[in-house]
């Protein structure tokens, strides 16, 4: 009786390596690694779900994620991917916007890249805090709507925002430059010590400004033509 | 040598290569001079203009076996079926936001899907093709890709952000499909609106062929909206694809089955599709109409005769032809059980709530025309009509009534009917139905906000045909009807709250099936 598989005796697959392979095993790696570390912030900092944006746990929020990101090698693409992921609940337990943004910070500003792009239209949460501390010599672009305290604390680096921003936006910033391309919140500046925030479409109020400068569709709104804070336009 | 008698030669080859896909012999066939190939009801054609157009750079029986380690891939790996098709089409079109362009980029990434499980799998001159071939824009990016993934030099320019973006998309894990299109679809978002902005009119964006509907049989075409629908897509986003997918739909003929002679044909309705396709994945088990007791009395067995007896029952050969007390036997008939008729399906009316506290079936998906169209499904699986009342405030017009039919698309039509008005049912109108038909079961869905519930309850109460009750969500009035039908044994109730209670309902089931016993 003639066996049914001689036909395929010969038959040799050829399952070859090809480059896809390693670039997709390290995408996996590192991915591993960010997700963990976010994980581990979470642990130290949400023991109870709750996370208020305060000045001291800002503080200690971006020192535990400073510390997390410098123990692994990435790229710019990692930190688009992660954003994407923390939506995936599969992956990642639970998304809080607070110690999300400052992770995503932390990621940007500890990047090897000079230039982060993230296209982040499709993503459905607006990540708070995105360009905390955003030092010099770097550049961070966004392309999507952000939420509250973009850019806060920025130490001289470029934080350019293809969508909306909400409230408090360039809040405490010490230098740098923000650029919104439509429309911000409420106390935009609050407790802004230098730098410029031009905003392409409406400013919906301004904070206690110390020092800097705001632009609303390339007009210097503060300090020239000083409006009362919070007034809503 | 003519392609024809190549394809011949390298046919059985490719056969082995790709584990003897189920295909018919490739055909060779002048087409749109752009297009390489194309697959028409599993029928791969090789266009000989492309092969004799890049002759000079690479052999013509590389060429052919290139193109047809391209078109089998797609048939065996990706999208291999309609419903992949659907599911990455949908899952693009979330990004790019329009029709065409998330055409573009679900076709776009199928290629890159099938040609990279070619090369990593087989040996296949694709990468010399793509070298030679004539590319635009994003064709340049795709290949500049592919250069990156499969570690060969294409000679292509490389738009470095672009492809380290797009080389780390896990073509090859099908569970990330999802995912990998909608990040493939971000990246080349912008290169697809500049290329749409280029085009010229008439040209053909891919030179390996459009994917099309052409290659699809149309029992896949119905499984795929099957599993589409069934795969948890609302019946907005349903109803958006078939939309974006009906002229191609018409094109091959999904929905115009049997529609001989002239004239434009109905528009596929997207909301009749989705609910059918629904009910189809949901069976609801009939139950027969069961066997009865006839009223004849035949003999069962003996018993001693007695003065007094009648004498028709005697056993004249067990009594020896005597009439005597304690000799004289005399038959125990019981009444005998047989079949009236071959076990069957009776004809069904349904009856379905379309008022305004009912949902609006085109709007969200409404439980009660899908449970309708689930008892639709099942009463035409066995051969039997259906006939459906709609009511909202029937008395005021707020009704549509079609008679006994097998006409799906009908039925459908009427079901999917939305009145948004009051509710009370106009009893007389059911009588033609119900002398229409020889004992038709009654299917009523309704929330039993019925403003005229009591008449309902008294109707229902005097006829004996089977009834089964499904009432959407727990109110009083369904509580009031149930008490009220509760000691009817030819009623049964369902409740149906969420979808997955849709396959508990048993049409047809009685609490007692003798019928002389109600």
């Amino acid at each position: 009786m003639k066996n049914p598989f001689d036909d395929f005796r010969e038959h040799r697959t050829r399952e070859r390596e090809i480059p896809l392979d390693s670039i997709i095993q390290s995408r996996d790696r590192v991915m591993s690694k960010i997700i963990k570390g976010y994980e581990k912030l979470l642990e130290e900092e949400v023991k109870e779900l709750v996370w208020l944006v305060q000045y001291n746990t800002v503080i200690k929020a971006y020192t535990l994620a400073e510390k997390a990101v410098k123990e692994f090698d990435y790229k710019a693409e990692d930190i688009e991917e992660f954003c994407y992921e923390l939506e995936s609940t599969d992956k990642i337990p639970y998304l809080i916007t607070g110690p999300a943004g400052i992770y995503i910070s932390a990621l940007c500003n500890y990047a090897q890249e000079e230039e982060v792009l993230l296209k982040l239209n499709d993503l459905k949460t607006q990540i708070n805090l995105i360009g905390y501390r955003l030092p010099v010599g770097k550049k961070v672009a966004v392309e999507g709507n952000m939420g509250d305290f973009t850019g806060i604390g920025m130490e001289g680096g470029e934080l350019v925002v293809e969508g909306n921003a909400k409230n408090y936006t360039g809040a405490g910033m010490k230098s740098g430059r923000i650029r919104v391309a439509n429309n911000i919140g409420l106390h935009t500046g609050e407790w802004m010590m230098g730098g410029e925030i031009f905003v392409g479409g409406r400013v919906r109020g301004l904070g206690k400004i110390v020092d800097g400068k705001v632009y609303e569709d390339e007009k210097l709104i503060y300090p020239r033509n000083y409006r009362q804070s919070n007034v809503y336009y | 040598m003519i392609p024809e008698e190549i394809i011949k030669r390298i046919w059985p080859k490719i056969r082995t290569k790709h584990l003897f896909p189920e295909l018919p012999i490739p055909k060779v066939s002048e087409s749109r001079e752009n297009v390489a190939l194309e697959m028409k009801n599993k029928q791969i054609t090789i266009n000989p203009a492309f092969s004799d157009k890049i002759a000079h750079k690479m052999d013509v029986e590389e060429v052919i076996e290139a193109l047809l380690d391209h078109g089998i891939s797609h048939y065996t790996y990706c999208p291999w079926d309609f419903h992949t098709h659907l599911r990455l089409f949908a899952e693009a079109k979330r990004i790019v936001k329009d029709k065409e362009r998330a055409k573009r980029a679900a076709g776009l990434f199928m290629d890159v899907v099938a040609d990279t499980y070619c090369v990593k799998g087989k040996k296949t001159p694709l990468p010399e093709l793509y070298k030679h071939i004539d590319k635009g824009k994003v064709d340049e990016v795709i290949t500049s890709l592919y250069q990156r993934i499969w570690g060969v030099d294409l000679c292509a320019k490389e738009d470095r952000e672009v492809v380290r973006r797009l080389a780390r998309i896990p073509y090859l894990d099908k569970k990330q499909w999802n995912k990998s299109i909608q990040k493939f679809s971000r990246v080349i978002k912008v290169l697809l609106e500049v290329e749409e902005e280029d085009r010229q009119e008439g040209s053909q964006a891919n030179p390996m062929g459009e994917h099309g509907l052409d290659g699809y049989t149309l029992e896949e075409i119905d499984q795929g909206l099957r599993n589409f629908a069934n795969q948890n897509v609302g019946l907005k986003e349903f109803k958006e694809t078939f939309e974006d997918f009906e002229d191609e739909l018409k094109e091959v003929g999904y929905g115009m089955e049997g529609g001989m002679g002239r004239g434009e044909g109905n528009p596929l309705d997207a909301d009749l599709i989705y609910y059918m396709k629904l009910a189809e994945n949901h069976s609801i088990p009939i139950k027969k109409l069961p066997m009865e007791k006839r009223g004849f009395l035949n003999p069962h067995s003996h018993c001693p005769w007695e003065i007094g007896r009648p004498f028709q029952d005697v056993d004249v050969w067990t009594s020896f032809g005597k009439i005597m007390p304690g000799i004289t036997q005399t038959w125990n008939k019981i009444e005998g059980s047989t079949f009236g008729e071959k076990e069957s399906v009776p004809d069904c009316i349904i009856i379905i709530d379309s008022s305004g506290s009912m949902t609006n079936p085109r709007k969200n998906l409404s439980y009660a025309v899908l449970g309708a169209a689930c008892a639709t499904d099942a009463y035409l699986r066995n051969d039997a009509k259906v006939a459906v009342y709609n009511f909202s405030d029937a008395p005021m017009g707020g009704k549509a009534i079609l008679n006994f039919t097998s006409e799906r698309d009908k039925i459908y039509g009427i079901l999917c009917k939305y009145f948004g008005g009051g509710t009370a049912l106009y009893l007389n109108e059911l009588d033609p139905l119900l002398e229409a038909s020889r004992e038709p079961d009654i299917f009523i869905i309704t929330d039993m906000k019925i403003t005229n519930l009591g008449k309902v309850i008294g109707y229902l109460n005097n006829i004996d045909n089977r009834i089964t009750a499904v009432y959407i969500g727990e109110n009083t009035y369904s509580l009031r009807f149930r008490e009220a039908m509760e000691r009817k044994k030819n009623i049964s109730f369902y409740n149906v709250t969420k979808r997955e209670d849709i396959p508990k309902i048993v049409l047809g089931k009685i609490k007692e099936y003798f019928r002389g016993n109600l």
